[in-house]
């Protein structure tokens, strides 16, 4: 054996005792305590680490789903669980459910108009139909264009001119915005004198046989939707989905044949956070079949990815024109029922006095009298009723981030003939939006973007100040803690307080890397009481700077049993 | 220098070691990041994947959604009577389709008080490019307590006399919607045979027992009819099954030609229905106005079984079925409906009519009313239930229907 191979040898047994060392020192560790933050915390990807090839489609009945959601979830107790995707910073990672876009990065006029599009539109000069439309209450076809790519078509109906291709366009926009997966949608042409049918086509009949589909079948549709005075049709082409179609995804529990889908979607922040957006965009039917799962294969692994396939469903298009309580009541509600059934109706509800400007194109959509605390969709599901104050802050912020500008070109991709149709649309969403952030931002402690400096200057954000949602006097108080993150005990350092969203840290901050501390930051206001409750922030010394690995905007040991965003029932 | 890198490793190791041991009391072992915790969660679901099932109870749901979807309803509850007054009814159908849109439905019903109905009906919706659809009927049926009251307005409830009639009878009827919607033909032929028996087992005399064939024209006879009858309509209601807004606006012809000609008749039929939404159909008033003329053919009468009535529960509730007959009759109704949610209505009613036998008093002088309230289960086109209590001078009644009122 030569030195240098004795030396090398002698290394490596010292670095094995080293390791053996080192694991006995943890193994009382073990028996006692839990790391609160990992190395990797604030992680900014949910992982999808398994195969999930074999999930397979299945049907979610949509009487079932309205059923249950009418009479046995609106029952529902919301749990006051906080969401379970969020990282400890208290965001949503990018996961196969959602990414992060605006409000997390910066969202620009171009990338809004484009949306999820990134393949060519559809070419309309000849569409042959292969079958009938397979979702959504709007009238529609499967066709391939002339390229021979399959497309979703679907129609305005004859009372709703450029309506609900219009809320198709622009609302998956907004939807992809927001951070949903969306379905690629063109806004094209239809014209009954270029279309075949695929002599394969058919279509189910009463019977339930399927027959071939016939060019009378094509016209019955093209009966009940709005006509150019050309004789064309304006319609909206949702493109196919790669993958494997899986069907929708429900509103709670797991898929039970996908691995990676393992926190209970109630509990996903994305979906409880539709409350939010579903009242800024009057996205009222928030169902299964309006969802869909499909099975892709990414970087050699099969995973499911969640699409929010349809919102068309947005603004004022509905079913019928008179669905006048749409969007103020779910389709049965306990307390409205029985409001009108012992007042003989002499009650008025707020849906019947609401004064609309009314166009084909936009439908029944205001915000003079909107109140975003009170909105309902058809039908409460349990993620809807779970939301708490902290996923409705979170989504707020989101749709703080949409500029009038933002809005205005998003609404501009509806292509409304009518101008003041369009200008309408735009006004009243920047009015929903200024009123969701005024009812979310203000609801609970608004400090955002906390970040300590390696000179121990504690800087933050007031998002509701921000935003133009609040205003006035505000004094801002800090404690410290240190942190073990072993144990999870603190220990108070000092309180400092600040007339400004810049205050100083206590001098006795721990130097060591990968120390912590904690601090937990309230404002004094006295238009919002509520503030005062602390945000609890924890930083990790990282180098000669601290890095934020925590936030929780209501901590648990606040907010036990104590959720403060319910709804009547 | 190397021991302070030997120190440096130690220091490194153990916090790294610490970190991946800690993880197990973090409630997911052996993992020394976030992204490993979370995968151990996606790892551990494997062992427990398992195909998507249905409950019992969701797969009912789901079958009963294709049914409403796709139409194909197989067996079917079936409540419809032999005739008003027969009491609970109960029946069965089964619809099988010949073709993609025509079907068969085979039905039958038989009531507390021994009603019986039993028909087979060929329906066609899709003709003439969906702008007509036809209608062919065959069956039999038997009221075994008809009532009988007497004619006109002055009888009283102790005047009831009761018959049994049995009908078979088969008919052809075609509907068209020329512009696909607002103006509505219908015409059709119906041959069918009236017949009489003793109403046994009824606590009130049996009609024959009261009166003659001499004062009771068509009594104890066996006539066979070859009806045809023709409208012409207005209808811009949501759909006949429920609607909060729109109307009905018709006139019905009809013939009845009695083989032997003795009892051979014409009648007209006015009918209009007004729905009126108010504050945003919170609120519908829903009124409707039906006349019914019967015209003598040369010596020829109207036997006694075809008269024009009110009292049912679908013309006077508060009144028993058939209460009044003559030659002529005319109900009004008006409804102040109340919506309760999107899938119940309560209602506020009130029905009045009478009969006459000159046409020229069927006027607003002399009517009988009553007076009432009402829930309606109901979906976007159809009114599954209907529960009424109507309270009129003579009583109060419970009026249960699967059918709209109007």
């Amino acid at each position: 054996m030569s030195r240098s191979s004795f030396v090398s040898l002698a290394r490596r047994a010292s670095g094995l005792m080293l390791v053996v060392g080192a694991l006995g020192m943890c193994g009382l560790a073990v028996s006692t305590n839990g790391l609160r933050f990992y190395p990797d915390d604030p992680i900014a990807r949910e992982p999808e680490s398994q195969d999930a090839s074999k999930a397979q489609p299945y049907f979610i009945g949509s009487l079932y789903e309205m059923t249950t959601n009418l009479f046995v979830t609106a029952g529902y107790k919301p749990s006051g669980t906080r969401a379970q995707n969020i990282n400890t910073i208290d965001e949503v990672p990018n996961s196969n459910w959602f990414t992060n876009r605006i409000g997390t990065t910066p969202v620009t006029v171009e990338e809004i108009v484009r949306g999820t599009n990134r393949g060519a539109p559809p070419d309309p000069s000849r569409w042959i139909l292969t079958r009938e439309k397979t979702s959504g209450s709007h009238p529609g076809f499967t066709a391939r264009d002339a390229k021979g790519q399959t497309w979703f078509l679907e129609f305005d109906p004859s009372y709703f001119a450029e309506g609900a291709t219009g809320a198709v366009a622009v609302a998956t926009k907004i939807f992809w915005a927001l951070g949903y997966n969306q379905v690629e949608t063109f806004l094209t042409t239809f014209d009954p004198a270029r279309v075949d049918i695929d002599p394969e086509a058919t279509l189910r009949r009463p019977s339930g046989a399927r027959t071939r589909f016939t060019r009378d079948d094509m016209n019955a549709i093209l009966e009940h939707v709005a006509r150019r005075p050309d004789g064309t049709y304006r319609i909206v082409a949702g493109r196919l989905l790669r993958g494997k179609i899986l069907g929708g995804f429900q509103y709670d529990g797991t898929r039970p044949d996908d691995p990676n889908d393992v926190v209970p979607h109630e509990h996903r922040r994305e979906l409880r956070a539709l409350r939010v957006f579903g009242a800024w965009t009057n996205l009222t039917d928030l169902k299964a079949s309006n969802t869909l799962d499909t099975l892709i294969t990414e970087n050699g692994r099969t995973v499911v990815k969640h699409y929010l396939q349809d919102v068309g469903s947005t603004f004022g298009m509905c079913n019928d024109l008179h669905e006048w309580d749409l969007s103020y009541e779910h389709f049965i509600q306990g307390n409205t029922t029985r409001k009108r059934l012992f007042s003989f109706g002499f009650a008025l509800s707020p849906w019947q006095t609401v004064d609309y400007v009314e166009y084909p194109s936009v439908g029944k959509f205001e915000g003079d009298v909107f109140d975003p605390g009170k909105w309902r969709p058809q039908t409460p599901t349990t993620a809807y009723l779970e939301m708490r104050d902290d996923d409705a802050f979170w989504a707020a912020r989101r749709v703080a981030a949409f500029s009038d500008e933002l809005i205005r070109a998003a609404v501009h991709t509806g292509e409304y003939s009518d101008a003041n149709a369009e200008t309408y649309l735009g006004d009243v969403l920047i009015k929903r939006r200024d009123k969701v952030l005024r009812t979310y931002l203000t609801a609970v402690n608004p400090i955002v973007n906390p970040r300590l400096n390696s000179n121990g200057r504690l800087t933050f954000e007031n998002a509701a100040f921000a935003a133009g949602v609040a205003s006035g006097a505000a004094a801002y108080r800090a404690a410290w803690f240190r942190f073990d993150n072993g144990t999870g005990e603190t220990q108070p350092l000092a309180e400092t307080q600040s007339a400004t969203t810049t205050m100083e840290a206590p001098r006795d901050l721990p130097t060591a890397a990968g120390s912590f501390v904690a601090v937990d930051v309230s404002v004094e206001s006295e238009a919002h009481p509520a503030w005062r409750r602390p945000i609890r922030t924890h930083f990790r010394r990282e180098g000669q700077g601290w890095t934020l690995v925590g936030l929780e905007r209501v901590p648990e040991s606040l907010s036990q049993g104590r959720v403060t965003h319910t709804q009547t029932r | 220098m190397q021991r302070i890198g030997l120190l440096m490793r130690f220091i490194v190791v153990a916090v790294v070691t610490h970190g991946a041991a800690e993880s197990v009391a973090a409630q997911v072992p052996d993992t020394a990041t976030r992204e490993a915790a979370l995968e151990q969660r996606q790892i551990e679901k494997v062992d427990t994947l398992h195909p998507y099932v249905p409950g019992k109870t969701e797969a009912l749901f789901n079958r009963a959604e294709d049914i409403l979807v796709n139409g194909v309803p197989r067996w079917h509850p079936f409540f419809e009577s032999a005739d008003y007054g027969g009491g609970f009814t109960l029946g069965v159908g089964y619809a099988h389709h010949v073709s993609p849109y025509n079907m068969l439905d085979v039905r039958g019903s038989y009531t507390i008080l021994g009603y019986k109905r039993i028909e087979a009906e060929l329906t066609a919706p899709h003709l003439f490019h969906r702008r007509g659809s036809l209608s062919l009927l065959g069956g039999w049926r038997e009221a075994t307590q008809a009532a009988f009251y007497g004619f006109g307005m002055d009888t009283s409830l102790d005047n009831r006399t009761d018959f049994d009639f049995q009908q078979p009878y088969g008919s052809a009827t075609l509907t068209l919607w020329p512009t696909r919607r607002l103006l509505m033909l219908r015409g059709g032929a119906e041959l069918s045979q009236w017949s009489q028996r003793s109403a046994e087992g009824s606590s009130f005399p049996s009609v024959e027992h009261v009166y003659t064939p001499a004062t009771l024209p068509g009594l104890g006879t066996k006539t066979t009819y070859l009806h045809s009858q023709g409208t012409v309509g207005l209808d811009w209601r949501t759909s006949p099954g429920y609607t909060r807004r729109g109307g009905f606006y018709g006139v019905t012809l009809h013939d009845y030609a009695d083989k032997d000609e003795r009892f051979g008749f014409r009648r007209v039929d006015y009918e209009a229905i007004q729905h009126v939404p108010i504050l945003r159909e919170a609120w519908v008033i829903s009124l409707r106005a039906i006349a019914r003329t019967t015209y003598n053919k040369d010596d020829q009468q109207v036997p006694f079984f075809l008269l024009p009535y009110v009292g049912s529960g679908s013309t006077m509730r508060g009144f028993t079925s058939h209460r009044f007959r003559d030659q002529n009759g005319l109900t009004l109704q008006a409804e102040w409906r109340i919506m309760a949610n999107r899938f119940m209505d309560t209602a506020v009613f009130y029905d009045t009519g009478k009969v006459a036998a000159r046409r020229a008093d069927l006027d607003l002088h002399g009517l009988k009313s009553d007076y009432g309230f009402g829930v309606r289960l109901h979906g976007p086109f159809a009114t599954p239930l209907r529960v009424e209590v109507a309270r009129s001078p003579e009583g109060t009644r419970l009026v249960v229907s699967t059918t709209p009122i109007f």
